[in-house]
């Protein structure tokens, strides 16, 4: 029952009951009096009827009053105060009270606040020192997960129930399929990797189920490595390979498993063709080797035979020796096709090209390059070294072809190529002549590698071509065209590993010791749930009136930490016309919608995306009316138990007036960022909803059934859309 | 009268000196240079046996194998398969369609009259 109600109906009880006692005494009191004094008694009293009545009304209505104003200058703010004074012990040590009351009350407030100043500044101090303490730690283990962060193979690590305790960014990138792409939904495999999710979402389960069968019969046998192997399809059908090794603990129980994850689909398709490429080989030079043997151990058997058919087998000698050559340099070369030319490219800045072409010009071919439009911002991706052997394989050909042995190099960005042009004065180099250079194989002052010019240009993508100058008179070029390197494209290269601030959220260790979801999910304590808060915008206000879903947004919570990165934020085409009022509020313009999914592919991914959790929303029930009323139409029955954050926060604060997303977040020190989008909603009332756990504790609500309990006693729960 | 041996080649590195061979050691010998021609030829020459070679252009060494174990006609005729694909696998097909031998290359000329010899002189 709230204050004020409990508080009223005291006062009426007694007020009651103090009537009740007068009119006893009254009763007596006219028992024992005779009849003439009976008689005199109401005569006096129905003379002066008036002045009594009104005395006891005034009587009656000053009573009223003064409780009224113990009760607003006392009982209410001292109710209020004990509110108050458990946010500012639990959550918000920061919070200080501000309420008028009686010089009592106001003394008491500002004792409060006093005490309050002490204790938060007295808190920071110790938690500077666990702060600085746990910081050396912390440091260490930011080291080993920024270094597992960027290694070069997917990692996954998880317990013994399939959950993920720790990906890096390559198993995200592996992994995570295409959320909206039809192989994925195909598959039966989840869009979603993220910690705490299963990882049998993301890899078939029969594959690890093997691998680990593999794994216990090892362990049992005690074989000095127990991991084991199998090929799983990835994101975009590459193909990895996949190393399961177990996680033991001091006793040697298993404790769950580490996946390794290496691409191994390209060296499947190389290993392929070198593969055919053998198989090729062998048998043609077995074939000739078949007409040499067979045609020498005619000559040696039959030395007299006819001189014509001795030339005959001395011909078919040669031309076969001579087949075996060629076949041997043709493979020689596919074999440098296949294999070398998967040289990897590497980021580097177009003017340390040109400088180290310069320096190697010079010192190899005596050749001088002025080099011409440096800039730094001009990147390529490269082989350096087969690139720059290409450029001097170049300049050397110019040299003996022209005679050339001055050069201008410059560097010019046009469109997506980076231009490198050789410039001289004389006559330009004619297509044909470059053409048959580029079939040459580079070979530059004692340096070669087995490939053509056009395979080294080809590799990078790159292109030749031979100029002259239409704006210098007498002067000629030869450009290389090579792709500039969009900022895009530099996720390929391996980044260097800055220690974050905090520790980043790909991994969650303490997932160890986290028991599996299971089905009672009622009587699980709340701090040991995983939930997906979630928010949407709409085109308005009034579901049943057909209003839409517009937008959804969600983020999770495992293991009571917010899981910023693993987040669900789509627009949804509404398929009906943005009134104008609610793009003021949401500022998603009508366009933005126009290419988006409708609800019918969104739902089932979302439902997707917040399977086995619990689902928060600040008033869910307008939310989960959103999702309801979409039902018929998508088919997609969320069936997740929900909790409301309006509900909770009238439950830990009763005497509270406000539960809007404003006056909570003020109260709990929450600060919103993104407000009315429904990812930064989604975030704050998360956010809030962590800050609103201790204190559900506090007045005893530890499982969900207890917050469910508490949410629909709740005097907002009267609220209906 | 002498045996009748047909080789059925492409390459004439291997025809040559192989048909030089057998006409040495006394044998009758004709050769064919695809599948087609030499399943013609043993239609029209009825040879005792045929050094077939497996990789022929158009029908493969494989196919003419079955087609003549497949024609009750030439029942008696011994085949013996040249490859250069002498893998397990090309082995066992070769057998299972039928051949009486597979030799692989590069063969030793002594293996190939072994051979011939002796599958000539073995009951029919």
């Amino acid at each position: 029952m709230r204050t004020r109600n409990r508080f009223w109906w005291f006062v009426m009880v007694g007020v009651l009951t103090v009537f009740l006692i007068i009119g006893v005494l009254v009763g007596f009191f006219w028992i024992q009096l005779a009849p003439a004094e009976r008689a005199l008694l109401l005569d006096v009293l129905n003379r002066s009827f008036i002045y009594v009545f009104t005395v006891a009304v005034m009587l009656l209505a000053g009573l009223g009053f003064a409780v009224d104003g113990v009760f607003h200058v006392y009982i209410l703010p001292l109710s209020k105060l004990v509110e108050e004074v458990t946010l500012i012990n639990t959550v918000n040590p920061s919070h200080r009270i501000a309420m008028q009351g009686s010089s009592d009350v106001d003394r008491l407030v500002t004792a409060i606040n006093e005490n309050a100043d002490r204790v938060e500044a007295l808190q920071g101090r110790v938690e500077e020192r666990i702060r600085l303490a746990k910081a050396e730690a912390e440091t260490e283990k930011n080291i080993l997960a920024a270094f597992m962060a960027d290694l070069p193979e997917g990692v996954l690590i998880c317990n013994t129930d399939g959950r993920i305790l720790f990906f890096n960014n390559r198993a995200r990138e592996y992994l995570s399929h295409n959320r909206l792409s039809a192989s994925s939904t195909a598959s039966g495999l989840d869009p979603f990797m993220g910690l705490g999710r299963s990882v049998f979402t993301v890899i078939d389960k029969n594959l690890i189920v093997h691998a680990l069968d593999e794994i216990a019969e090892k362990l049992n046998t005690g074989e000095a490595s127990a991991a084991a192997h199998f090929v799983a399809v990835g994101e975009g059908d590459r193909l990895l390979q996949v190393e399961t090794v177990p996680v033991l603990n001091n006793r040697r129980d298993f404790n769950g498993f580490i996946l390794i994850c290496n691409d191994i689909t390209v060296q499947l398709e190389i290993d392929s063709r070198v593969n055919a490429l053998f198989k090729s080989l062998v048998q043609e030079v077995r074939g000739s080797l078949g007409g040499i043997r067979s045609a020498i151990e005619a000559m040696l058997a039959y030395p007299q035979m006819a001189a014509a058919q001795s030339e005959r087998f001395k011909a078919i000698i040669h031309e076969e020796a001579l087949q075996i050559g060629e076949l041997l340099a043709d493979s020689e070369k596919a074999y440098s096709r296949q294999v070398l030319t998967r040289w990897p490219l590497a980021h580097m800045a177009a003017c340390d090209l040109v400088e180290a072409i310069a320096r190697k010009a010079e010192a190899k071919l005596g050749l001088k390059l002025a080099i011409y439009g440096c800039e730094d911002d001009i990147w390529v991706r490269v082989d350096s070294y087969s690139i720059v052997l290409a450029v001097l394989f170049l300049l050397e050909r110019l040299k003996t072809h022209l005679g050339v042995r001055d050069f201008n190099c410059c560097l010019e960005r046009r469109g997506r190529f980076v231009c490198l042009d050789l410039r001289w004065i004389g006559k330009p180099v004619k297509i044909e002549t470059l053409r048959q250079w580029e079939s040459e194989e580079l070979s530059v002052a004692g340096e070669a590698i087995p490939l053509t010019l056009r395979d080294v240009v080809g590799h990078h993508d790159a292109e030749i071509w031979s100029h002259s100058s239409r704006r210098l008179q007498n002067t000629a070029y030869l450009r290389l065209f090579l792709p500039s390197c969009q900022s895009d494209t530099a996720c390929n290269i391996r980044s260097i590993t800055i220690l974050p601030e905090s520790r980043p959220e790909f991994y969650d260790f303490d997932l160890f010791n986290q028991p599996g979801q299971s089905p009672d999910l009622d009587d699980r304590l709340l701090t040991e749930l995983t939930y997906t808060v979630f928010d949407t915008e709409t085109t308005g206000l009034n579901p049943r009136g057909g209003d839409r879903v517009i937008s959804i947004g969600a983020v999770r919570i495992v293991n009571l930490r917010l899981r910023q990165e693993d987040f669900f934020d789509q627009l949804v085409d509404p398929q009906r016309p943005l009134p104008p009022e609610s793009v003021k509020i949401h500022g998603i313009q009508p366009e933005m919608l126009k290419s988006q999914p409708p609800i019918t592919t969104v739902l089932p991914l979302f439902q997707r995306y917040t399977e086995e959790t619990i689902l928060v929303a600040h008033n869910a029930a307008f939310d989960m009316l959103m999702l309801q009323l979409a039902e018929a139409e998508t088919g997609i029955r969320f069936i997740n138990p929900v909790l409301d954050t309006l509900l909770l926060s009238s439950v830990v604060h009763p005497s509270q007036g406000r539960h809007d997303m404003e006056s909570i977040s003020g109260r709990l020190g929450v600060s919103v960022v993104g407000r009315h989008t429904a990812l930064g909603d989604a975030i704050a009332t998360a956010e809030i909803f962590l800050k609103l756990i201790p204190l559900l504790a506090k007045q005893g609500i530890y499982t969900l059934r207890d917050a469910r309990a508490a949410s629909q006693k709740s005097y907002y729960a009267r609220i209906r859309y | 009268m002498a045996a009748k041996v047909l080789i059925v080649e492409d390459n004439s590195s291997i025809l040559i000196p192989l048909t030089f061979l057998l006409e040495q050691n006394g044998f009758e010998v004709q050769t064919a240079v695809d599948g087609e021609e030499g399943l013609a030829a043993v239609a029209r020459f009825a040879p005792d046996l045929v050094l077939l070679d497996i990789m022929l252009p158009g029908l493969d060494g494989y196919a003419v194998c079955q087609a003549i174990r497949e024609n009750p006609e030439c029942g008696e005729i011994k085949i013996v398969l040249l490859s250069a694909k002498a893998g397990e696998m090309d082995v066992a097909k070769g057998m299972a369609l039928g051949a009486d031998a597979f030799i692989s290359k590069p063969f030793a000329n002594a293996q190939i009259t072994a051979t011939v010899r002796r599958l000539l002189a073995g009951p029919p």
